[in-house]
């Protein structure tokens, strides 16, 4: 108990300690010279009334006394800059601190240098980058200071980074310093880093240092193609998603059943919809479940674009097994009726379709930018093949559906309903179709043509991979994701489509059972 | 494809022409039977799709070759025309440019592109007509046929063709006017092309490549190399066996089809004025096959009357029901597809047997 | 029927694998210009199979195929081999449906395939005198124009086996000649077959033992894609492992 007064005595008494030492409020009254230490000094005192001070000097608003005290004025009032009071009375002979550029300079890199202590770690992070892009050797001290008692270790990463900047720019800092510096620089790896070693490569400097910072800069650029690599790889798996989610159904519908639907990309564009008109009603009768909107849809769009394809099953294609031409044909015709019902329903604009919160912004990983809506995408990708794939092979619909399709009649004389099992199978593939636009309601505009745009590339996917083939529909959608992206900047967007297009042209023609052929007697007939 | 429906075809072609232009140009404004010259661009341009329709015909109908782009071809002929007409503007474009079409001054063009020498010589213009979409189509075919590419496959990749090519001449650097295509045409051999006579004159001309294109396909169709082309049709492996070469009857019919629907392009652009890359959308492909279908598949006259009542259908539709008209288009492929697979004329004569499909279903689990 | 005649056509170790399915396994043959072979095996013993090899339908993955002195078959097309003289006719008959009896005559008529010449040919009076001749031989005078499509099963048989004669190759391969047909007709076509067999070599396939035996010939035994046994009907029918695989328990 008597310790702790004493703590407590000791502790009153330190302000007053430093402020008898050397009072940081004082100085403001001489030439810039003395200004601009004046700052420096009030900085690095981790005053908590250093930054209002600083801010009223920068913008002209802080006053001294003949006493040497400081004075702000805010609006109509005028602020004890020690303890930020308000005062009645007006002292006198109040003069306006001098600033020029030396001390706007000074000033400038004080409020970078305080916001090192500042309680929050992200804003103590944004200092140090400030520090680490200045490199100023002025921030040091203060650099120092805040590096003895940062706890976060990303920040603490983050202000080491800052003090290896400086370190480099300090012309005469010692080579072992300088060797540990381009060390903690190589591994942080980015641009700038990058430019910093590469100005010190180019410096004249010890052999020691230029070759170290040579070979970090060389080590860098090997490190960013491989980062540039793998941005364009995951882009090209975002797009390989995309195309997949839109050709899962038609591997169903086409490869497994051999139904040509053209109006596949209208199942799709239902779906769309469906995700649409989810959250008009949501918005109208239920706010607060909005963010899940996309959750409710995709039961939704399953079910409203698999209905559709049951009676579409129902009503057409079963009179058309066997004809393929003319199935072609029909679906088309039912794809034109498909996209103008839902003109003349919700007219022919795109409709807006809202991303919830939990879906956009975007995370670094490593030097590789990844944007959350296509992360998710490539997720629910992956989700709604990895189902389509075990109800196919694990539940008795699945057994089923592959019974009748690798053998029709001696599955009917087994006692299975083959119609009944063509229209469910139909209708898996135009629900998964659904799903494929509740995904694509999130990138591309939902309106009556949305799917028109994907049935060409879904079918030739589906072929490109073997039809029949679900596993060769997955590696070849991501395949072509992935050439499209790396075309793309060689060739422009467009041209890289072209090229695409008439490179699978060709394949088709050298091997028109696609990249994985199933195989057999059956098949060459 | 009874020789008197053939016959018949050939008069109402012609005499249809004829008999238009007459009404046009030979009676006043207000006399009650007078055609105006609108109607005589839009019979022409009717005359236009079917030739297309009869070279989908010629393929579809007798090799067995679903296609669904030969806009392409189509809108090639229509390209190589509309370039022609554009270098006849010389001086009178909005930019009095005597070299450059409007376009390019537009777009900060320096000097013509490579591509575009030659197209101001009428006779250059008509050679590229043919050539351009028969080396595509010759190449095109080759690669397919060989490799045995047929039935819905084929199908898929005629589309991703014409696809490519409605994307590449949407660009703007591709020299052919991006977006807007080619238009705001003057003359045509130095005749202008907006006065009544000119209309008639182009009418005719379509009707005469019409009959042309029908004279040479029937005797295509009834030679001895019809019936091997049927036979590759029906039972294409049957005929390598005897020792056809198959994918040779097909090139053939394929370039030859290709050439007559780049024609039927050629007279298309001078009679409505503009080509644009909208002509190379999957879309009007199969809805070229829809008025194949329609009229009857495999009677070259059925392509003709499906082009044609499809078209004066699409016209009176889309300006009293637009709204109606993707409908009617869609209904119109279910129905004859489902309902009345030997189209008009299958109706008319003895009803020809429907062509067995041989390509297969992709049926690979069976 | 049998000595020092020139070999025709020779198979030498043929194997063909569909997805891990021996379908051919080193399957050696030898046919003696002149011959008929009758070829048995229950389903799957690879006769079909064989037939494609020999036509070019299929490739073998190894093994030689060598018609007449030293034409390699493996390495020609289907229409290449036909033009050698190599017919064939199918287990299910195919002709052209749409098409008269006369021309389905006249397009197997052995002549120029070339569009070229299609495109201009006139029909001669050579050539309706040997469509009729064939017609006479097949017995479908009666039916010469009417579309081949409407003919009975076994019309159809006969016209397929006339339009091999029109091809007039030096061997015919003929898949299950009489499934489907009456007693009579398969009678007649044993004659049928006999009547070719003065002037061409021929291989039949067939499950019909009667007819085999009716043939007359040497008889080739596949089982599991490679020979069992050969010689005359008799021998094969008492070798115990063809009555053990084939002809019944």
């Amino acid at each position: 108990m008597k310790l702790l007064r004493c703590l407590l005595v000791l502790l009153a008494l330190v302000p007053f300690a430093a402020r008898a030492q050397d009072d940081p409020y004082a100085g403001f009254s001489g030439g810039y010279e003395d200004i601009s230490h004046a700052i420096e000094a009030l900085a690095l005192s981790g005053d908590k009334r250093a930054v209002p001070i600083i801010t009223a000097l920068q913008n002209g608003k802080l006053y001294v006394a003949p006493d040497q005290s400081l004075w702000i004025r805010q609006d109509d009032d005028l602020l004890n800059a020690r303890t930020g009071e308000k005062v009645a009375e007006e002292p006198e002979d109040l003069k306006q601190v001098r600033v020029n550029n030396a001390v706007r300079r000074a000033a400038e890199a004080a409020m970078g240098s305080l916001d090192l202590f500042s309680p929050d770690p992200a804003t103590r992070a944004k200092a140090a980058e400030a520090v680490f892009t200045a490199r100023d050797p002025a921030a040091l001290p203060a650099l120092n200071r805040a590096l003895a008692q940062e706890k976060d270790s990303s920040v603490r990463t983050v202000m080491e980074q800052a003090r290896a900047a400086v370190v480099l720019a300090v012309p005469d800092s010692s080579d072992t310093d300088k060797l540990a510096a381009i060390a903690i620089m190589a591994a942080r790896g980015d641009l700038e880093a990058q430019s910093q070693l590469q100005t010190l490569s180019q410096a004249s400097q010890s052999p020691a240092v230029t070759k170290a910072a040579s070979d970090a800069v060389a080590a860098m650029a090997r490190m960013q193609q491989i980062w540039a690599l793998a941005q364009g790889v995951f882009y090209g798996l975002s797009l390989g998603s995309v195309l997949l989610l839109a050709a899962a159904g038609l591997a169903i519908t086409f490869g497994v059943m051999g139904v040509i639907n053209m109006a596949h990309g209208e199942m799709v564009m239902l779906g769309a919809y469906t995700t649409y008109v989810v959250q008009q009603v949501l918005q109208a009768y239920a706010p607060g479940l909005l963010g899940a909107s996309l959750i409710i849809a995709i039961p939704l769009s399953f079910l409203v674009s698999g209905a559709v394809g049951v009676a579409i099953e129902r009503t057409l294609i079963r009179f058309l097994y066997g004809r393929p031409l003319e199935t072609l044909l029909a679906t088309w015709g039912l794809s034109l009726v498909l996209q103008q019902a839902i003109r003349s329903i919700f007219g022919a604009n795109n409709q807006e379709v809202s991303t919830p919160g939990w879906m956009s912004g975007a995370t670094q990983w490593g030097g590789v930018t990844i944007t959350y809506n296509r992360l998710y995408i490539i997720v629910f990708a992956v989700i709604v093949v990895g189902a389509l794939m075990a109800s196919l092979r694990f539940t008795s619909l699945g057994l089923q559906m592959r019974a009748v399709t690798q053998n029709r009649r001696m599955a009917a004389a087994m006692g299975i309903r083959t119609p009944w099992i063509d229209a469910l199978t139909f209708g898996l593939g135009s629900g998964v179709a659904g799903l494929a636009g509740v995904a694509l309601s999130q990138i591309d505009n939902v309106s009556p043509n949305l799917g028109q745009g994907y049935i060409i590339d879904s079918f030739m996917v589906v072929v490109f991979g073997g039809v029949g083939n679900l596993w060769g529909t997955v590696v070849s959608a991501l395949t072509l994701g992935i050439v499209n992206k790396f075309l793309e900047p060689v060739a422009g967007a467009v041209l890289g489509k072209i090229v695409v297009l008439v490179l699978l042209i060709l394949f088709i023609q050298r091997k028109p059972r696609g990249l994985f052929p199933l195989k057999g007697r059956a098949v060459e007939a | 494809m009874s020789p008197w429906t053939f016959r018949l075809c050939l008069v109402a072609v012609l005499g249809g022409a004829a008999l238009l232009s007459v009404l046009n140009l030979a009676l006043p404004e207000t006399a009650a039977f007078h055609v105006p010259t609108y109607a005589i661009s839009l019979a022409g341009k009717y005359l236009s799709f079917a030739m297309l329709a009869l070279a989908v015909d010629l393929v579809w109908g007798f090799a067995g070759i679903l296609t669904l782009g030969h806009a392409a071809f189509f809108a090639l002929g229509g390209y190589a025309m509309g370039m022609y007409l554009m270098r006849q503007i010389g001086t009178r474009g909005v930019y009095g440019n005597a070299i450059l079409p409007d376009f390019m001054v537009f777009l900060n063009y320096k000097e013509l592109p490579w591509f575009w020498h030659g197209f101001d010589n009428p006779a250059f213009a008509i050679a590229m007509v043919i050539l351009v979409p028969a080396v595509l189509a010759l190449i095109f075919g080759w690669l397919a046929f060989r490799s045995r590419v047929s039935g819905v496959y084929l199908s898929i990749i005629t589309q991703a063709l014409t696809y490519a090519l409605l994307l590449a001449f949407f660009r703007n650097d591709m020299g052919f006017g991006g977006n807007n295509g080619l238009t705001d045409f003057k003359d045509i051999f130095g005749i202008p092309l907006q006065e009544s006579s000119t209309r008639c004159g182009m009418l005719i001309v379509t009707a005469i490549f019409l009959a042309a294109a029908l004279l040479v396909a029937r005797y295509l169709v009834t030679s001895r190399f019809g019936k091997v082309l049927i036979a590759v049709r029906d039972t294409e492996s049957r005929t390598r066996f005897l020792g056809y070469r198959p994918e040779r009857y097909k090139l053939f019919v394929w370039v030859l089809s290709a050439v007559i629907a780049g024609i039927g392009g050629a007279l298309y652009v001078p009679q409505v004025g503009i080509i644009n890359p909208g002509e190379f959308s999957p879309a009007n492909s199969i809805e070229s096959v829809i008025w194949v279908a329609v009229g009857g598949r495999g009677t070259l006259v059925g392509a003709v009357l499906g082009a044609v009542l499809v078209n004066l259908g699409k016209t009176v539709f889309t300006g009293a029901l637009p709204e109606l008209w993707l409908f009617a288009l869609g209904a119109l492929f279910i129905l004859v597809t489902l309902l009345l697979p030997g189209g008009i004329l299958g109706l008319l004569g003895r009803p020809p047997r429907r062509p067995k499909n041989v390509t297969p279903a992709a049926e690979p689990a069976e | 029927m049998s000595g020092n005649r020139e070999t025709l056509l020779y198979l030498d170790g043929v194997s063909v694998t569909f997805d891990g399915f021996r379908a051919l396994n080193s399957l050696s043959l030898v046919l003696a210009e002149g011959e008929m072979r009758a070829v048995i095996g229950p389903n799957g013993a690879g006769k079909t199979t064989m037939m494609d090899v020999i036509t070019g339908k299929t490739r073998p993955d190894t093994g030689k195929v060598v018609f007449g002195k030293d034409t390699d078959l493996t390495k020609m097309d289907e229409p290449a081999i036909a033009d050698l003289g190599i017919g064939r006719k199918f287990q299910k008959p195919t002709v052209f449906e749409p098409h008269t009896v006369w021309d389905n005559l006249l397009l197997a008529l052995a002549g120029d395939r070339r569009p070229r010449f299609t495109l201009w040919a006139r029909q001669t009076s050579e050539e309706s005198d040997r469509i009729d001749a064939i017609l006479k031989t097949i017995r479908l005078r009666e039916h010469r124009d009417r579309r081949s499509g409407d003919l009975s099963h076994g019309q159809k048989q006969w016209l397929e086996i006339g339009m091999l004669l029109a091809q007039e190759p030096q061997l015919l391969l003929v898949d299950e000649p009489v499934a489907g047909m009456t007693d009579a007709e398969t009678e007649q076509t044993a004659e049928l077959l006999r009547e070719i067999n003065r002037t061409r070599s021929v291989v039949v396939v067939e499950h019909d033992m009667a007819f085999v035996r009716a043939l007359g010939v040497k008889v080739t035994v596949l089982h599991e894609g490679s020979v069992l046994s050969e010689g005359s009907i008799d021998h094969v029918s008492n070798d115990p492992r063809v009555i053990e695989v084939y002809l019944g328990r």
